[in-house]
């Protein structure tokens, strides 16, 4: 399988990551990417849209090295449950601006089974294991952002789904 | 002497933490840290905080070296 892992600054490019999921093998029959945007408000940490709150800009932490070794270990889970061809996994960190892409999972497989849910298992864990840390900026306050329950359920459901 | 990290949250909670320590275990750092800082103390105790030594997701009772890099690790909240 090809592996491609970048924590990078600055923006990358949908449609070039595509090109190159895409062109890795004739063997290529689906390509799933998912991008993460920067919301302009924050949802509660209960999940109520009625108590979101509007944002200036976000900024993400990382460990450098260890966050890298957890990504590819995300990503070599993904690859022991799916036929994967291709994945790619791209996390903007630093300061960002509503609207900014922030992640990129992009998966290529032979079937389109095998990309689809690949790319949602690697952005369940990615957002539940992999170590970055958001933080908002608002009316000049920085507050950091709380993990969200729903994301831990959201992961929890491919133990269930190992186990069957 | 242990170097140590803190990151997100535990970051606001550790400005006056001294960047090293002497300790054999995490736990043990997690004691001495409680003991001076007890806000930052009972973050650290919090269930969810995981603990790395040189780059690794470690148990709390890992044997440390001279030298090791310790991180402290709130729950994550990237994507």
């Amino acid at each position: 399988m090809t592996v491609r892992i970048r924590i990078q600054q600055q923006d990358f490019d949908l449609a070039e990551e595509y090109q190159l999921l895409r062109q890795t093998d004739s063997a290529v029959g689906a390509v799933v990417t998912f991008s993460g945007l920067v919301r302009d408000f924050e949802v509660s940490a209960e999940g109520h849209d009625s108590l979101a709150n509007s944002i200036d800009s976000l900024s993400l932490q990382h460990y450098p090295g260890l966050t890298e070794s957890l990504l590819q270990k995300i990503v070599e889970q993904a690859n022991a449950r799916w036929n994967l061809i291709a994945t790619t996994v791209i996390h903007r960190v630093g300061d960002l601006a509503p609207r900014e892409q922030i992640v990129l999972v992009g998966v290529a497989s032979q079937h389109r089974a095998d990309a689809f849910e690949a790319a949602q298992f690697l952005m369940d864990y990615l957002k539940t294991q992999a170590t970055f840390w958001k933080s908002v900026r608002r009316n000049g306050e920085q507050r950091w952002i709380e993990s969200k329950a729903s994301d831990q359920h959201a992961a929890r459901r491919w133990e269930r789904s190992a186990d069957e | 002497m242990i170097n140590l990290l803190f990151f997100g949250r535990l970051g606001d909670f550790a400005k006056d933490v001294p960047s090293t320590i002497e300790a054999s275990t995490p736990a043990e750092i997690r004691e001495l840290l409680a003991a001076e800082f007890p806000e930052l103390g009972r973050e650290l105790h919090q269930p969810q905080v995981l603990v790395s030594v040189n780059k690794m997701i470690v148990d709390w009772d890992q044997p440390l070296f001279d030298g090791s890099e310790v991180a402290f690790l709130p729950p994550v909240t990237g994507g």
